[in-house]
């Protein structure tokens, strides 16, 4: 069984060396990296030849992307090239889109998600989601928590798992005593957090967050940045972002797309932003456009 | 952390979800189906379809009803052939109203003597002098001066009520309708052939004179018949006339709308054969309540007698005066609420305050409605200085049309700020910024865009109006009643008042079938209405865009 | 070189573009004072009239609210409210009991399932719901619904063996389900906008979390639409009130018989659910009934009878006023809960 897990990881590796499909060669994994992680990290989420449609429109182009468990990867690009869409094909969420048609693959834990068999509500059920606008509903934050919990019927020690969620999420000490209170009460960057909180309660295995911190003021955003790099050591962390700076300080691995829908690198980030493979991404990354 | 997993993700119930589905489909449908199976009920009774043989009902079906079936079948995926259909359709409805109103308002209530004098000090004067404003566009005193002709026109019409209708007698009926009725009509007949139809002068001209000769020799052949007037013909032929023949020609103009005229021919033809075929084989044909002699009657205690003519006349009076009132008023409202009216400060204060009046006013009962018109029109005795002002008499016409504009005119504001709202304001801003003041950006900008909402809505709310039996009881309009209504002042009644006398009478007979039919009667009229609306929100729709 | 004589006239040609200007403002202005002046003739009317009602020596306010006869001219007269807005009250309880849940359930139906083809079918058939005159409702009431609610009865009875009444040719049950079908499209399109009003990015939320649409349609979309759909039920009741026409020919015009009540616990009157059915297989005439009554019997006015049809109407008229005013103070709360 074992030996079976390595050779299926070793292909998985030998595959990260050809993800870089415009520039031949180079790139993967590097040697030196600041944040610890080893070379050969599990890869939880991986996509094959992904194109995405809206209709006539075509989003994604063979995007090929490995996304390693447990850190957190950094997807970046100028607007309109499709970062959120590949994000909302990790959990389907583009199911709810009717004009919206994926072809390829796209696997989490080795299963293709857009298998016939997969039911997408399981599946959202280990893949959380954090949204570019907080959306808390207008309940009172215990219940918002315990949404996710009731759902799926967890609900054996509700009150410690949202306690936990919420110290998790760094909120627990803002709103320990008003935890019936409306969450709309809340200022932005605390409906972020439990956003982020109401998410993690469930424990799944992958959160996706699409643009967290875009809407919020800058203490706000350093905090929910703190927050990602902390929630990387116990989840996989994939964040959509426009702000290249926030890429660079919380990411340890960085996919850049470029307009079209293409996946033009995936790198460390130091090396993405030190030293990328392609002039593309390195117009795009020293600002010559936009 | 979860542990990996070669296999599915896992299966999560839909089956509370699917059930739900259902359920709440179901309960969409319900109201809708409850209301189908009672007005089947109806109609089969009314229409006496419990006495028809077997074999009518084959011979209809073989003969119009499977044909009409096939010809929606063919037209599904078609919309050119729908649009003409609908339009053909549409104008059939549009102008059979606009005849009968034609013909019970001006014929049967006013008389050729009422009806020449306000034509001649109202309506023409108006009409001149709006193709006049419209040819000299410099000239603004037009609005104004049309204002100031509904103003005094009447009244100069009253005073000179007796001289000019003894020069009408002079011209007979037939004349005075001719002169004020095919003429008009065939200018207009004229005027859409060359605008809308880009026909030369030439053509515009034939068709005019065309219309005039039809009329002249429709004359001998309408003689033979003895319940249709020279009067009523030359009605029809103007208000039914005018916009079938639109229809036809807009259908027939454009290649892929041709085959729409494949409903009528169906519809007519089935009819025909099918009256044919069952006249051949002796089928037995069903023994309707609902008859020509039904709605040409007065009301009597003999069910066999008993019909709806006095009643529909006054409905059709009572809806006619609603739709003046309300509609002036209500868009006058409308208007001047979302456009002149402050939206701060204190006069804004009383404007919000007013458009929480009118919405309250929206939800108040109708009994209630019926309470002041009683109190306010009928018993009613309050002196002005030297005037004494003592009601307008109970369940007379003028009453009840008062209590039921002041009904549904919360509901006729209510849509027409709507519709006004939903004006962009760009629009406004653009017309402002070329310099125009704010009349002439609500006339020129506002109104015409807004128009075909406020119709739907005014319409819609008229249908409400003339289905209302509470406040008309509560001002004494009388239950029975043998004559239609002669003027203002002289009582009336209506076709919802009628059907509720009626419902009382012990008699099985009457329960079960002159009810029934004179509920259909109301039933098609208010959907005629209904549909006339929801047309012209779709037509116009469909151009704004 | 010399721009005398260039300088651009700004003042405005007066004159007759004023007069027009303030002429159509004027006359506007004084159509929406019509609206006020409704509404101060509704008040002072009722009001008027009322008071010379109650100022009359032979009625007091207690027997007006607490008499348990209501007979304006049949010996002995009593003009007590109680039977009449017991009417009332079962009428519109049994029309809420109807249209509430159908109109709730439709839509959710409406907002959250149906696709763009269904509802643009739906939406207009339902419209044609609260298009029908009420007196066409209270006629299919009387002479459809009456007779098939007695075979229905007859044959569970036949094949139960139960013991329900047959109704009257004049019934509450009837007059409910016909006034709660004419309401049905009240509680369901205002719901329904109110449900079409909560953000996409909630549901959003809740698919995220894994939940079903099932779940998300009745733990998130209603829960958040709450306001607006409370306010639907209050002018949906409100106007079942106020339902005169489909009343009168389906539930005639006797107001219900009192029942008996007992005591439960010593305190807390009780009345058996046999005796609470029962109400509905009779007569149930309403407050809005009982106005109709008088205006057929007696409309030359000084009357007794004729003044108290202004006190019923101004209790009718604050009953509805209050439960409108209430239904928009709600709808207006839910304005500010999704900011």
């Amino acid at each position: 069984m074992t030996t079976e897990d390595m050779a299926t990881e070793t292909e998985a590796d030998d595959d990260t060396d050809s993800l870089v499909t415009s520039d031949p060669g180079k790139g993967g994994l590097s040697e030196n990296d600041d944040r610890g992680t080893v070379m050969a990290a599990d890869t939880i989420v991986e996509s094959r030849d992904l194109d995405v449609f809206y209709g006539e429109t075509q989003a994604l182009q063979n995007i090929d992307l490995a996304i390693p468990e447990n850190q957190v990867t950094a997807m970046i690009g100028p607007s309109g090239c499709g970062k959120s869409t590949f994000l909302r094909c990790i959990n389907r969420m583009n199911d709810l889109i009717d004009i919206c048609r994926v072809d390829g693959e796209l696997t989490f834990n080795g299963k293709n998600v857009y298998d016939e068999d997969v039911d997408p509500v399981a599946l959202r059920r280990r893949i959380g989601m954090v949204f570019q606008h907080p959306n808390p509903f207008p309940k009172s934050i215990y219940d918002n928590v315990a949404y996710g919990l009731r759902t799926q019927d967890k609900t054996e020690n509700m009150d410690a798992v949202i306690e936990e969620s919420l110290k998790k999420a760094a909120l627990w000490d803002e709103v320990k005593d008003q935890l019936d209170k409306s969450a709309l009460n809340l200022s932005g960057g605390q409906q972020q957090r439990l956003c982020i909180a109401r998410a993690i309660a469930v424990d799944p295995e992958v959160i996706l967050m699409d643009e967290p911190a875009s809407a919020l003021d800058p203490i706000a955003t350093s905090k929910i940045e703190d927050l990602i790099e902390e929630l990387a050591e116990e989840y996989t962390v994939v964040i959509v972002t426009h702000n290249m700076q926030q890429a660079a300080r919380i990411s340890d691995k960085t996919a850049v797309f470029l307009t079209g829908g293409e996946l033009v690198e995936f790198d460390d980030t130091d090396k993405i932003f030190e030293n990328p493979e392609s002039q593309r991404v390195e117009d795009y990354i020293t600002g010559k456009f936009g | 952390m979860a542990t990996r997993s070669e296999s599915g993700f896992g299966e999560v119930s839909r089956l509370r979800g699917i059930v739900f589905k259902y359920l709440t489909f179901g309960a969409s449908l319900v109201g809708i189906l409850a209301l189908g199976v009672l007005l089947a009920y109806v109609f089969w009774d009314a229409l006496g379809l419990e006495s028809a043989g077997t074999a009518w009902y084959l011979t209809y079906t073989v003969t119009l009803l499977a044909p009409l079936l096939g010809f929606l079948a063919y037209a599904r995926d078609k919309p050119e052939v729908t649009a003409g259909a609908i339009e053909l359709v549409g104008f059939t409805l549009a102008g059979g109203t606009l005849s009968f109103a034609a013909i019970i308002v001006l014929i049967v209530i006013a008389g050729p003597g009422v009806w020449v004098t306000y034509f001649l000090t109202v309506v023409a004067p108006v009409i001149g002098l709006f193709l006049y404003g419209q040819y000299e566009r410099e000239a603004t005193w037009v609005g104004l001066a049309m204002l100031g002709t509904l103003v005094v026109g009447p009244i100069v019409g009253t005073l000179g009520l007796g001289a000019i209708s003894t020069v009408a007698a002079l011209l007979g009926a037939p004349g005075v309708y001719f002169l004020s009725l095919v003429v008009p009509g065939a200018g207009l007949a004229a005027f859409l052939a060359a605008d809308r139809f880009d026909a030369s002068r030439r053509v515009a001209l034939g068709v005019a004179v065309g219309l005039l000769v039809l009329a002249i020799v429709g004359v001998p052949v309408v003689d033979t018949v003895p319940i249709v007037a020279r009067s009523v013909w030359f009605a029809v032929l103007v208000m039914l006339g005018l916009p079938v023949g639109f229809a036809v020609t807009n259908t027939a103009r454009q290649p892929a709308r041709r085959a729409a005229f494949a409903l009528p021919a169906i519809a007519i033809g089935g009819f025909l054969v099918g009256e044919f075929v069952v006249g051949a084989i002796g089928a037995t044909q069903p023994s309707p309540w609902l008859d020509w002699q039904f709605l040409t009657s007065p009301t009597s205690s003999l069910p066999a007698d008993a019909g709806l003519y006095p009643a529909v006349i006054g409905s059709v009076f009572l809806i006619i005066l609603v739709s003046i009132f309300t509609f002036v008023f209500g868009v006058g409202t409308a208007v001047y609420l979302e456009e002149y009216a402050p939206s701060s400060g204190l006069l804004g204060t009383v404007t919000r305050l007013i458009n929480v009046n009118i919405s309250n006013l929206a939800g108040v009962p109708s009994v209630v409605y019926g309470l002041l018109g009683l109190g306010i029109f009928v018993n009613i005795n309050i002196q002005f200085g030297p005037v004494v002002y003592a009601g307008i008499g109970a369940g007379t016409v003028l009453t009840a049309a008062m209590t039921l504009s002041l009904l549904i005119l919360p509901i006729v504001v209510i849509s027409a700020q709507e519709a006004v709202r939903s004006v962009p304001d760009s629009l406004r801003q653009a017309s402002y910024g070329m310099g125009a003041t704010r009349w002439q950006t609500i006339r020129n900008v506002v109104l015409p865009r807004s128009l075909p909402g406020i119709l739907t809505g005014t319409i819609l709310a008229l249908g409400r109006a003339i289905g209302e039996t509470a406040p008309l009881i509560m001002i004494g309009a009388v239950a029975t009643k043998y004559n239609p209504p002669s003027g203002l002042f002289d009582t009336l009644t209506a076709m919802p008042l009628q059907i509720y006398t009626w419902a009382f009478l012990p008699s099985e007979e009457f329960r079960y079938g002159v009810v029934a039919a004179g509920v259909v009667t109301l039933l098609i009229v208010l959907l005629s209405m209904n549909s006339v609306a929801i047309l012209v929100r779709n037509k116009y729709q469909q151009e704004t865009y | 070189m010399s721009n005398e004589g260039r300088t651009p006239d700004l003042t405005r040609d007066r004159g007759l573009q004023t007069v027009r200007e303030s002429t159509y403002k004027y006359a506007l202005a004084g159509c929406a004072v019509l609206s006020v002046l409704t509404t101060v003739g509704i008040i002072g009317v009722l009001f008027v009239d009322a008071a010379e009602f109650f100022a009359s020596p032979a009625v007091t306010f207690g027997e007006f609210f607490t008499s348990t006869r209501f007979s304006p001219n049949l010996e002995p007269v009593s003009f007590g409210i109680f039977p009449l807005l017991l009417g009332t009250l079962l009428v519109t309880f049994g029309a809420a009991l109807v249209a509430l849940p159908i109109g709730l359930l439709t839509a959710i139906y409406l907002s959250e399932y149906a696709s763009q083809r269904t509802r643009s079918v739906l939406k207009p058939m339902l419209e044609v719901l609260a298009g029908v005159p009420t007196v066409v409702y209270g006629y299919f009431a009387l002479v459809y619904i009456t007779p098939a609610l007695n075979v229905v009865i007859g044959g569970v009875n036949g094949a139960l063996g139960t013991q329900f009444p047959t109704l009257g040719l004049f019934n509450g049950l009837s007059a409910s389900i016909v006034v709660g079908i004419m309401i049905i499209p009240m509680v369901s399109s205002i719901s329904e906008d109110a449900m079409s009003s909560v953000p996409d990015s909630l549901r959003q939320a809740g698919y995220g979390l894994g939940a079903t649409k099932f779940n998300v349609s009745l733990r998130i979309v209603v829960p958040a639409a709450i306001s607006g759909i409370a306010s639907s039920f209050i002018l949906a009741i409100s106007r079942a009130i106020g339902e005169t026409m489909a009343v009168v020919l389906a539930a005639g015009s006797r107001p219900p018989d009192i029942p008996p009540t007992q005591s439960a616990f010593g305190l807390l009157p009780y009345v058996a659910p046999g005796d609470l059915l029962a109400l509905y297989s009779d007569s149930a005439a309403t407050m809005t009934v009982a106005m109709i009554n008088i205006a057929v019997s007696d409309l030359s006015g000084g009357s007794l009878a004729y003044q108290s049809l202004f006190a019923i109407g101004l209790t009718l008229f604050v009953i509805t006023l209050a439960m409108n005013v209430i239904s928009d103070a709600i709808a207006n709360r839910y304005r500010e809960e999704y900011e």
